[in-house]
């Protein structure tokens, strides 16, 4: 909302600067963005929120001022000095056949006017704040639209067809060519002032061609009207034309105000133009305002703001903002709303109009909340922890976008298939997917620093993917890595990361099989614990295009959450020392380390401690199809030193176990 | 101690002096330690010994190889590191770089959130979370967001059918925690909000916001202010100066603009505050008596405030950050500089 300041000067006495001003409308809500000089005098764009409706006018700012300075208000006059003998209804008829659109609709008619341009005066306030002159007429409609935020329009009597103005809805297929040469076609909901004939306006919009006001007009009908905000919107929205009335009228107009702006307009219109006004006015309205009345309590004043505000004080501030002050007793105030203020009805805006006008910034900052302990939910504490662990082990944390777009996604299925969340309204076409996965964003990542010189990186996020569900998706929080290494450095960091959040089940590492475009068919595992995916592992398929080896690893961060435990416990480590044996044996090509080592474990010898792997080796002395395997196993007891005969005997009872299920032999050579 | 051990410590002493290269060195290790060396000999006596002599005499023998062990091990390093003459002594060069360990950062919005719940959790504040794919309902209608508000259109908010969208703001959270818990209530949220906004330098389709929630008996506008005010020194430093100014959300009311003086140029005015010298960074309000309407809190008895603020936004201000998108590039050479 742009506003001249001694146009404003009009209407409040003050005694401010330009930027005085503007720093004390900021102060009361009014941001100003903007002072630029015009001539002698100065546009200040102020920033009205959308609550604010009365603020669309001079006028309304105007308040603010008075309110805000306790400089003196003064409205303009609307007394009009000739009125001619001519009987409007001979002149116009009005029907609103869609009351609830239109609660109220006025019309005033002058005859014999002279169209020419404004005076001077009037010109230079409209280029101020940066309206463009055509007539006086026009001029008038807006410069009266712009003192009090009540849009105006003015139609060529002469052109309107059969003196009749229907407020109706449009019949789907009309067509209209607007004042500022848009054609449209107009659908069924939307509302028109039509004539006989055809539409002859968008209804709060914008006028038509033919009916606007040119040098041949001599006579005119006024229009004041109210209209349904959301109409407004929606029809503006959809026909792409936004005006200073449709902008007024989404917000809402004074309901009461009405009379004020149409008189004004005819006596300025009487005055620049010439003509005499038909007496009376066509005014058709649905039904009457009555003007709200709220109770303000002062204790409520004190329990909101946290000070406590006098309650002369508090009458100030509303009589200065003119609302009415109905009765005050001791403890409450009853207050009349004037119907300007659409936006305040509850004691709660009282309370706020009070604090706004008082001065957030005069209000004290208290520090009595009281204390409140506080805990780090077991997510956070995971969270944290994995962030800690792997910025530790070299990796960066990114983030990146979960709306994707289809092709990204395509061929992926880890955790779901091709069934994903969509947007229905997506800023581009081609990205319009939520994810179902964090590897191609970082495989994105990785590609983007490769293009700039930094080939080797260390990658990880923590972030959300989306899997269809029933009326909301299930979001799912994953950590993805990527790790410019194999396999089973990429697995090494799964196990210190699952040992670090003391998660000690057994996991599961299972070859996937399943087609995925992000991993080496051969290098890559799905993660089982108690039945349930953890995740997945796999070297970057070529798909990708990596130049170096690169490690993808994707987990369930709510499975690590659910496992997690942080309830430690000391143990003792053993007094008696550590025997340890290493063993070479040798097995069949597909005899996997996992099954090795469930054997060893399955004996359930107590004094295995350890079982480690350590080599694998095929060659010249191991016949083919075999592979030798070499470990070490640690004996330990907590209650002896143990015997070499009893380390001898548990090696024995292990090397015939792992004989008899898997036909693994102690490697000779 | 028994003659032999004695001895053998002797002849071991004797020998080592002499010994000038590795290849020395090892050939003594064999011949002491080695499994037929000397000390391996001294062993084999003990079943022959009284029974209650074992015992001292093995840990004897043990001592001694301890000590032959720990002498040719550290002889051998030396030798083997020693291999140009003593009288060509090296420099050691202690400005030489050290050997690179690369340690990773987190990203900088998870930094920026967690030095803001840093702030909070000791004003006993904990942190809360809520879906991404909201309810409209949670989004607007709890909220005291009217059917008609502007902000429900697709220009401003993302669906994913009639009343699925994408949340465009944090404050769903009060609600969900609200409607779960009974007063007092102190919460954060930090979390990921959309919002289909073309991207450039200012604006992102996906950026952070941390919500803050408190509710309890008494509750007002001045603890708003307090509250803030301990975030903002704490945050952006103790010569950081706050300013409030009225403004409009649907969910409070009274509701705040919140600006801090610029750090930049320390109120003077340039660029980054558009000269004005106060740069906008956070939303506040006491909650909107028809917010606690809708998780049926008695208005009359309870108050609270809440307010929100742009991680994003926050860190650019901090670090000087001047493109949001840089934000989501990932680019090394930003994301190691945090």
């Amino acid at each position: 909302m742009k506003i001249s300041y001694s146009w404003l000067k009009e209407y409040v006495c003050f005694d401010l600067s330009p930027k005085m001003l503007a720093d004390k409308l900021t102060g009361a809500g009014l941001v100003a963005a903007s002072i630029e000089p015009f001539e002698d005098d100065y546009c200040i764009d102020l920033e009205v929120t959308a609550n604010r409706s009365d603020c669309m006018g001079i006028i309304g700012i105007a308040r603010e001022v008075a309110a805000i300075t306790k400089g003196k208000l003064q409205l303009p006059c609307t007394d009009i000095s000739r009125e001619g003998d001519g009987d409007i209804s001979q002149n116009v008829k009005v029907e609103v056949k869609e009351p609830l659109l239109c609660s109220q609709y006025t019309a005033r008619v002058i005859r014999n006017i002279t169209v020419k341009p404004s005076p001077e005066w009037l010109q230079k306030r409209l280029k101020c704040i940066g309206l463009r002159p055509v007539n006086n007429v026009v001029d008038i409609t807006n410069y009266v639209m712009m003192e009090s935020g009540q849009p105006l329009h003015a139609f060529d009597l002469d052109t309107v067809s059969g003196g009749q103005i229907h407020v109706r809805k449009a019949e789907s297929g009309e067509e209209i060519v607007a004042i500022n040469g848009a054609r449209r076609v107009l659908f069924h909901d939307m509302l028109v002032i039509a004539d006989e004939k055809r539409p002859i306006a968008i209804a709060g919009v914008m006028g038509e061609k033919e009916t606007e006001v040119t040098d041949a007009t001599r006579n005119i009908l006024i229009e004041c009207a109210q209209f349904e905000p959301r109409q407004v919107r929606r029809t503006s929205k959809t026909l792409g034309i936004v005006s200073d009335s449709s902008c007024r009228f989404e917000r809402g107009v004074d309901p009461l105000g009405l009379d004020f702006a149409s008189k004004r307009a005819a006596k300025l219109i009487i005055e620049h133009a010439g003509g005499e006004m038909c007496k009376d006015i066509i005014d058709v309205s649905a039904n009457r305002n009555e003007a709200k009345k709220v109770v303000l309590r002062i204790e409520r004043v004190k329990k909101i703001l946290g000070v406590d505000i006098n309650r002369d004080v508090i009458l100030d501030i509303l009589r200065s903002l003119q609302f009415k002050i109905l009765n005050c007793a001791d403890t409450f105030i009853d207050v009349e709303i004037p119907g300007f203020r659409g936006d305040v009805s509850r004691e709660i805006d009282l309370i706020e109009e009070v604090s706004r006008i008082y001065d957030y910034n005069n209000i004290p900052a208290k520090t009595a909340i009281g204390i409140r302990g506080s805990k780090k939910s077991k997510y956070e504490i995971v969270e944290n922890l994995i962030r800690n662990n792997l910025t530790g082990l070299g990796f960066y944390e990114t983030k990146t976008f979960s709306i994707v777009n289809h092709a990204f996604l395509k061929g992926v299925n880890l955790w779901s298939g091709e069934d994903v969340v969509e947007i229905a309204n997506p800023l581009r076409q081609e990205e319009s997917i939520l994810r179902t996965s964090l590897l191609p964003s970082l495989a994105k990542v990785k590609i983007h620093n490769a293009n700039h010189g930094c080939e080797k990186v260390k990658l990880f996020e923590i972030a959300k993917i989306y899997l269809k569900g029933e009326k909301l998706p299930h979001e799912k929080v994953c950590l993805s890595l990527l790790d410019s290494a194999g396999f089973f450095e990429g697995k090494g960091i799964v196990q210190s990361l699952l040992k670090n959040l003391e998660i000690h089940e057994k996991c599961e590492w299972v070859t996937f099989h399943e087609k995925t475009r992000l991993f080496n068919n051969e290098k890559a595992a799905k993660i089982l614990m108690d039945g349930k995916t953890l995740g997945y592992i796999g070297e970057a398929s070529k798909e990708l295009g990596f130049k170096t080896l690169c490690t993808l690893i994707e987990l369930d961060v709510d499975a690590l959450v659910e496992k997690a435990h942080f309830d430690k416990k000391y143990c003792e480590p053993s007094p008696y020392p550590m025997i340890k044996r290493d063993f070479a044996i040798v097995v069949d090509e597909e005899k996997t380390w996992a099954s090795i080592e469930d054997c060893i474990n399955g004996g359930k010898i107590s004094i295995v401690k350890e079982v480690n792997y350590f080599d694998i080796y095929r060659g010249k002395q191991i016949p083919e199809g075999k592979k030798s395997i070499a470990f070490n196993l640690c004996f330990q007891s907590h209650e002896r030193t143990l015997k070499s005969e009893e380390v001898d005997n548990a090696s024995e009872v292990i090397l015939d176990a792992l004989y008899k299920k898997l036909g693994a032999e102690l490697r000779r050579q | 101690m028994p003659e032999k051990i004695q001895d053998a410590q002797k002849m071991f002493h004797n020998e080592v002096g002499k010994i000038k290269t590795r290849q020395e060195a090892e050939q003594l290790s064999v011949k002491y330690i080695g499994r037929t060396g000397i000390v391996s000999e001294l062993m084999k006596v003990i079943p022959k010994l009284p029974v209650d002599k074992r015992a001292s005499y093995g840990k004897q023998v043990n001592a001694l190889k301890d000590e032959i062990c720990r002498t040719l091990t550290d002889l051998i390093h030396s030798l083997s590191l020693d291999k140009k003459p003593a009288n060509q002594k090296e420099f050691f060069d202690v400005t030489l770089p050290g050997k690179p360990t690369d340690v990773g950062k987190k990203h900088p919005i998870t930094q920026t959130i967690d030095d803001i719940k840093d702030v909070f959790a000791r004003l006993g504040f904990e942190v809360a979370y809520g879906p991404e794919v909201e309810l409209e309902y949670y989004n607007f209608d709890a909220l005291n967001i009217p059917s008609d508000h502007p902000s429900r259109t697709d220009f401003d908010t993302f669906y994913i059918k009639e009343d699925v969208l994408l949340r465009s703001q944090t404050s769903t959270v009060q609600i969900r925690i609200m409607e779960k818990q009974k007063p007092p209530v102190r919460i954060i949220a930090p979390g990921v909000v959309y919002r289909p906004d073309t991207v450039d330098a200012r604006h992102s389709f996906m950026f952070h916001q941390v919500e803050g929630l408190l509710v309890d008996e008494s509750v007002s506008f001045a603890d708003l202010k307090g509250t803030l005010n301990q975030f903002i020194k704490s945050y952006f430093g103790q010569n950081v100066q706050m300013r409030l100014r009225p403004s409009f959300f649907p969910f409070t009311e009274p509701s705040a603009e919140v600006d801090i003086s610029c750090s930049l140029c320390s109120g003077k005015g340039c660029s980054v505050c558009s000269y004005s010298g106060w740069v906008e960074i956070l939303g506040a309000g006491m909650v909107d008596p028809n917010v606690f309407e809708a998780v049926h809190y008695d208005a009359e008895k309870y108050t609270g405030f809440a307010f929100g603020l742009g991680v994003e936004r926050v860190a650019m201000l901090k670090y000087g950050i001047n493109d949001i998108r840089l934000f989501y590039e990932n680019d090394m050479r930003f994301l190691s500089q945090f």
